[in-house]
């Protein structure tokens, strides 16, 4: 009786602590594990009792390096290894773990214990302030995503010049900064430079530095973004907003590998790869003569296309889990999903502002939000499809043929384009529907 | 067919992710033709996704897997077979007799579709029937 006690007292302090713990036999098989063990790994304890402590933590260190068995073998303990684990939602988790031998009365071993925390925080900071980013950053379960995933490390490899073209907000930085970590140049610079936001006069010292006394007030000389960049790799984004002068210097850059800072009488030699980004369609620019067809060929050399979230929407549930983790870790919140109609008005939405607006969208509702679920009154009221009756009350519809299409079309969208669940909810038949869909050239598909 | 199965003390490895050993089995008519073993180097996802794909793998009997490597390896035209524990030996057995996806072979908690290998797999089997 008084063991069961114990065992129970036990229990409650484990529980009650905000590190995970589990202890094992002489056999490596859990015997305890406690809430904050759940939590971290998202495996209940339920399942993991009996199991072989390798099958359930899955760490990077189980095989070669296991810390449990260095204390077991050495009597030692083990304070603070870093490792990463494979939770059971499939990411992999940074934790800290610590061990120490567990002990009868008689002072035989009879197990071990490990402590681990969770170090997933830190180690986004330390990436965010390292930009040390990679393929396993980019979340998605997209197949063109994928096959952009699967040809990278032989761009990173080839060291060719890269054009990244996509619309703002899919991360094009993001996957610069992966081409450049899964490089042979992944320990020099990378040096992002937004092209766009820089007057002309300025960009090009910016870009490429001046001397000493090459203007009024440049009293000392100024190294430009390739010099930091020496080695390693320059990111030029928005390189379809550089001016005719810029082009012509970044042309030579490309070609002969040399540029000359303002001012400079000798030419510095440019050991750099480059990297540029556009959400422009630079032959439409080339085309029109605003962009010079010799640089576009140059920068042209392997383009990589980033598609837009509203064409990859089967990320949108991913990405949303994925935010709130970051949101929930960044201010210490402790929210657990959004509700489905939340998540069919996110699916339903049309994202001009891609990866990065949906981004603002849940850091919207994490201001919002004093609960554990995110609901529809938390969204951003851009998000929100206003009703038809709001739209005919605003004047935005005053026909019986507009009011039809909004009603269709907002019938499709809930019903995520099926025509049969739609025919139905409007009361039609379906050859109704379809003659309808004809007549207003309506694309179900676009709403699947 | 060419099946890959990331291995460590004879047991399938806990985690392909971090697996440092890799058994390489060819199965012709059902039978085992040939096998050998490889070493792994920690390596990016991405590149450990290539190096399958060169290897000629065909099916990938692993323990768990991050949802990222699972997609590249998946989009690299290879069966993953994810969350599976146990001998090695036992293991390829039970995948060539069809019996792989009971019970006993199956690691606790795998990600949501995960195991989505397994379903087509049985509707594949039942098909052929």
């Amino acid at each position: 009786m008084s063991n069961r006690i114990q065992d129970k007292k036990r229990e409650v302090i484990l529980d009650s602590i905000t590190e995970g713990v589990f202890t094992v036999d002489s056999d490596w098989r859990i015997t305890s594990f406690n809430r904050a063990a759940e939590e971290i790994t998202g495996i209940p304890r339920t399942k993991v009792l009996g199991q072989k402590c390798s099958d359930i933590l899955r760490a990077d260190v189980c095989e070669t390096q296991c810390a449990l068995r260095e204390t077991m073998e050495t009597s030692k303990p083990i304070i603070n290894k870093a490792v990463h684990i494979l939770d059971a939602r499939g990411e992999q988790h940074a934790i800290a773990i610590s061990t120490a031998l567990l002990k009868d009365e008689s002072g035989k071993i009879i197990g071990g214990v490990e402590t681990f925390r969770d170090m997933s925080l830190v180690e986004e900071l330390r990436k965010e302030i390292e930009g040390r980013w990679s393929c396993e950053d980019i979340i998605s379960q997209n197949h063109r995503m994928h096959r952009l995933f699967s040809v990278l490390p032989n761009i990173a490899e080839s060291d060719c010049t890269v054009l990244i073209e996509s619309e703002s907000g899919t991360g094009k930085e993001l996957l610069a900064r992966a081409i450049h970590n899964l490089s042979f140049r992944k320990d020099k610079p990378f040096v992002a430079v937004s092209c766009g936001a820089l007057p002309d006069t300025l960009l090009e010292s910016e870009l490429f530095g001046y001397k000493a006394g090459a203007f009024t007030d440049a009293k000392k000389d100024k190294p430009g973004r390739f010099a930091i960049a020496q080695g390693g790799t320059i990111f030029l984004d928005e390189i379809g907003d550089i001016s005719a002068a810029v082009q012509v210097r970044l042309l030579r850059v490309l070609q002969e590998r040399t540029y000359e800072p303002l001012g400079a009488v000798s030419s510095v030699n440019a050991e750099v790869r480059v990297i540029t980004a556009t959400n422009k369609k630079l032959d439409e620019l080339v085309e029109q003569g605003q962009f010079r067809e010799d640089l576009y060929y140059r920068i042209n050399v392997m383009k990589l296309e980033l598609p837009l979230l509203r064409d990859r929407k089967d990320d949108i549930p991913l990405l949303v889990n994925h935010f709130i983790s970051r949101f929930n870790r960044l201010r210490s919140k402790n929210i657990s999903c959004v509700t489905d109609e939340v998540l069919a008005i996110l699916l339903a939405y049309d994202y001009p502002g891609n990866v990065r607006e949906l981004e603002n969208i849940i850091e919207h509702c994490f201001v919002l939000c004093q609960a554990e679920i995110i609901e529809k009154k938390h969204l951003p009221a851009s998000v929100c499809p206003s009703s038809s009756v709001d739209k005919v009350k605003t004047g935005e519809i005053t026909t019986l043929k507009q009011m039809e299409i909004l009603l269709i079309i907002e019938a499709l969208r809930r019903n995520k384009g099926n025509q049969t669940a739609t025919s139905k909810e409007l009361g039609i038949n379906k050859s109704t529907l379809f003659r309808k869909l004809k007549a207003h050239d309506i694309k179900p598909d676009a709403y699947t | 067919m060419k099946i890959a199965i990331p291995v460590w003390n004879n047991c399938v490895s806990s985690a392909f992710d971090f697996a440092h050993r890799l058994l390489l089995v060819d199965i012709q008519d059902g039978s085992e033709m040939n096998r050998s073993e490889i070493s792994l180097d920690p390596e990016p996802i991405s590149q450990r996704a290539i190096r399958l794909k060169t290897l000629g793998i065909d099916v990938l009997i692993c323990g768990a897997i991050s949802r990222s490597l699972a997609s590249l390896v998946e989009a690299s035209g290879i069966k993953v077979l994810p969350y599976v524990l146990g001998p090695a030996d036992e293991i390829l057995k039970a995948y060539l007799i069809g019996q792989l996806g009971q019970s006993k072979f199956a690691m606790p908690c795998s990600w949501p579709g995960a195991r989505k290998g397994f379903r087509r797999e049985r509707r594949c089997r039942r098909g052929r029937q």
